[in-house]
């Protein structure tokens, strides 16, 4: 009796598990169905649920539209060196925050707080005519620059790096290392998880990120993937093709991403929660 | 560790002034207005944008000296980088920007120093050149060209043939709306399909139409709301009847209507003649099976045209060569070729008037059930009323969109709806 019912409650989450599948990857099938058939095809009644044979057909057609090597190597390059810089900046000044002592520490640390409370709206504006006095319009640093000191990010660093026992950063000095060393050979080592969550976080947001790309950029050679993609929608005519098959190009590398540091964005979130 | 910081802060800094230093371009030359120079940039969309490039070769013939930069943007966001440019005090903007014609009042509105005013710089003698509505919707009340008129939405109804067929109904036997109905029931006998699709929630573009057709839009000439007019009333009542005769396909926006032309759930899409180009675009496989129809009218015999969408250029006051600006703007929209080309390639119908003889136009076009289409659309669009558009555009086609989903969705009286909206909307732009 007791096992039967146990196997009925597996049944029925597995029947649970099996929706929540269906219901998350139901919408990629599609965009990749969607991705080899002709715009017109896409919208037949009954749905058409397995490929077509326009992909290559659909490739051309993007490509010449957009030229999708340039904008995934913008994309890319845009995404990368932010990540990395970003990731650095962020993780000294959460390291300065958590473990130095200097005056106005505080009061810096909320002002980067209250930071996060104010929309990009309200800067957009005058951001951007910033950008114009530099003449950066439709260049990579008007994209990379402005945000490469994240508060969220270095709110995030500075709490970890909290968790890291003072007497290893005292036994260092003792050993006779300099701060830099320090940073660098003890203090990153430890915090790699955080590192990878920032990383990941610094990437995706950057890799999807449309409003200031589009503001900045003009040129089509300059544009970014969600600003490209954009640029497909028409006024009267969408080549649904196309953008599905844009939509599906663009999914790929965060998800490679995702999956390689997966392990690292979970324990890294988790970490900053639970403090011993 | 000071030390380092301080290196680094000047690597960082010289790394700045590398960066900003590729700043000198050719913007310094602009000529005069008689032999204009230089580069110009213009921002437009899609088959727009595609249309304006096609035609810088022709340009250039005449103004060797300029450069013309196409542009090309998704409208929205090509509206959400003006907006910022505008409010920015111009920075970064183009010397040409596309605009749809109910946009423009809101941005002269925002804006009263962004445009330049075109009658300066001579546009006024093609006055007559365009079709009269369309001159009405991008100048100011006072004659002042803000915009130079492109391309127009002669509104006509495109219905399925072999449906039409099945149910043995004559589209020319349609003259008014309740004939539309009538033949919508006996078609939905017939073939199943729906009458027509309106996102219910969010369109209203039926509503302005038969609003249009009667001479009127949301606000009369003095900005005096028209939601209690009796043409208010008689078409949100008809919209109404739909509804109650259960013709109407709640389609899911722009997708929606889409999806609805290809996969046959409606008989027929009341839409500006652009739609054309989307129906053979996305639908190939129905060639023969589309024709089109005029608009019904209220009575048997009250206008029955309409205008939906149209964009027009602008040149922003910031441009540093407006002379350049201004002769593009001026070959582009008055040159019989350039406008052809767009019709022909792409759709877009133009305003000029002189194109409506060409051949193009008066051929019988093979998808559409080798019917003229287009020169039936060319010989009406004289006739389309004028109507008042302003700035609050926006507000009230939001407004009107939420009253027809209270009468229809939640069996609100019209009146009560109409009467409802008006305050609202009196409120709002107070």
């Amino acid at each position: 009796m007791i096992t039967q019912k146990k196997l009925s409650t597996k049944i029925g989450i597995y029947c649970l598990l099996v929706l929540g599948v269906i219901l998350s990857i139901g919408p990629f099938y599609w965009m990749l169905i969607g991705s080899t058939l002709p715009s017109g095809e896409i919208f037949h009644l009954p749905p058409k649920l397995l490929p077509g044979d326009y992909l290559a057909k659909n490739f051309q057609a993007l490509n010449e539209s957009l030229g999708i090597a340039k904008i995934f190597w913008n994309s890319i390059f845009i995404a990368i060196v932010y990540t990395i810089a970003s990731t650095f900046i962020c993780a000294m000044a959460g390291y300065a925050f958590a473990k130095f002592r200097f005056k106005g520490k505080n009061f810096f640390f909320f002002i980067i707080l209250f930071s996060l409370m104010i929309p990009f709206q309200v800067t957009l504006i005058p951001l951007f005519e910033l950008m114009v006095s530099f003449n950066w319009l439709n260049t990579y640093q008007a994209i990379i620059l402005p945000s490469l000191a994240s508060p969220f990010a270095i709110y995030l660093m500075r709490q970890n790096m909290q968790a890291v026992p003072d007497s290893i950063i005292e036994a260092s000095r003792v050993d006779g290392a300099g701060e830099l060393k320090i940073f660098f050979s003890v203090i990153l080592p430890v915090t790699r998880p955080t590192l990878a969550a920032v990383a990941i976080f610094q990437f995706m947001s950057q890799w999807n990120s449309l409003l200031w790309p589009l503001i900045t950029l003009n040129s089509k050679e300059m544009f970014t993937l969600p600003v490209a993609l954009s640029s497909l929608i028409g006024m009267a005519r969408i080549d649904y093709g196309q953008l599905m098959l844009g939509t599906t190009l663009s999914t790929i590398p965060i998800m490679i991403f995702f999956l390689v540091l997966q392990k690292q964005f979970i324990s890294g979130i988790l970490g900053g929660s639970v403090k011993e | 560790m000071k030390k380092y910081m301080s290196l680094m802060l000047v690597v960082l800094l010289l790394l700045l002034a590398a960066c900003s230093n590729k700043t000198t371009s050719d913007q310094g030359k602009t000529g005069d207005s008689k032999h204009p120079s230089g580069t110009i940039t213009v921002w437009g969309w899609d088959v727009a944008a595609a249309t304006m490039k096609a035609s810088v070769e022709k340009f250039q013939k005449q103004y060797p000296d300029v450069k013309v930069k196409v542009e090309d943007f998704n409208s929205s966001d090509l509206y959400d980088k003006l907006t910022v440019g505008l409010a920015a005090r111009g920075s970064g903007l183009p010397d040409v920007v596309l605009m749809e014609d109910e946009r423009i009042p809101g941005y002269v509105h925002q804006f009263p120093e962004g445009f330049l005013n075109l009658n300066k710089l001579g546009f006024n003698k093609y006055t007559d050149s365009f079709n009269p509505a369309k001159v009405a919707s991008v100048q100011k009340k006072d004659g002042e060209f803000i915009a130079a008129p492109w391309d127009i939405g002669p509104a006509g109804v495109f219905y399925r043939v072999d449906f039409f067929e099945k149910a043995k109904v004559d589209p020319n036997s349609i003259k008014t709306w309740d004939d539309y109905i009538a033949a919508g029931k006996k078609i939905k006998d017939a073939t199943g399909a729906q009458l027509l699709p309106i996102d219910i929630a969010n369109y209203d573009g039926v509503f302005q139409m038969m609003m249009q057709q009667q001479g009127v839009s949301y606000f009369d000439k003095n900005g005096k709301i028209n939601l209690q007019s009796e043409e208010a009333k008689r078409a949100m009542a008809t919209i109404k009847k739909f509804h109650e005769e259960d013709l109407i396909l709640n389609n899911n926006g722009w997708d929606g209507i889409v999806t609805a032309t290809v996969n046959g759930s409606v008989a027929t899409i009341p839409y500006g003649v652009w739609y054309a180009g989307t129906i053979m675009d996305q639908a190939p496989d129905l060639k023969g099976k589309w024709d089109v129809f005029y608009l019904p009218s209220f009575t048997d015999e009250a206008a029955r045209f309409a205008n939906v969408g149209g964009s027009s250029l602008l040149i922003p006051s910031t441009s540093k060569n407006q002379s350049a600006a201004y002769a593009f703007t001026e070959f582009f929209t008055t040159d019989q070729e350039s406008q052809l080309l767009g019709f022909e390639k792409y759709g877009l119908f133009p305003s000029l008037k002189e194109t409506y003889s060409a051949p193009q136009f008066t051929a019988n076009s093979e998808y559409f059930n080798n019917s003229p289409v287009f020169k039936r659309f060319a010989d009406i669009v004289g006739q389309v009323p004028k109507i008042y558009l302003n700035e609050n555009f926006a507000k009230a086609s939001t407004i009107t969109v939420n009253a027809q989903a209270a009468i229809l969705l939640e069996n609100k009286s019209v009146d009560k709806a109409l009467t409802d909206a008006q305050k609202q909307l009196e409120n709002e732009i107070k």
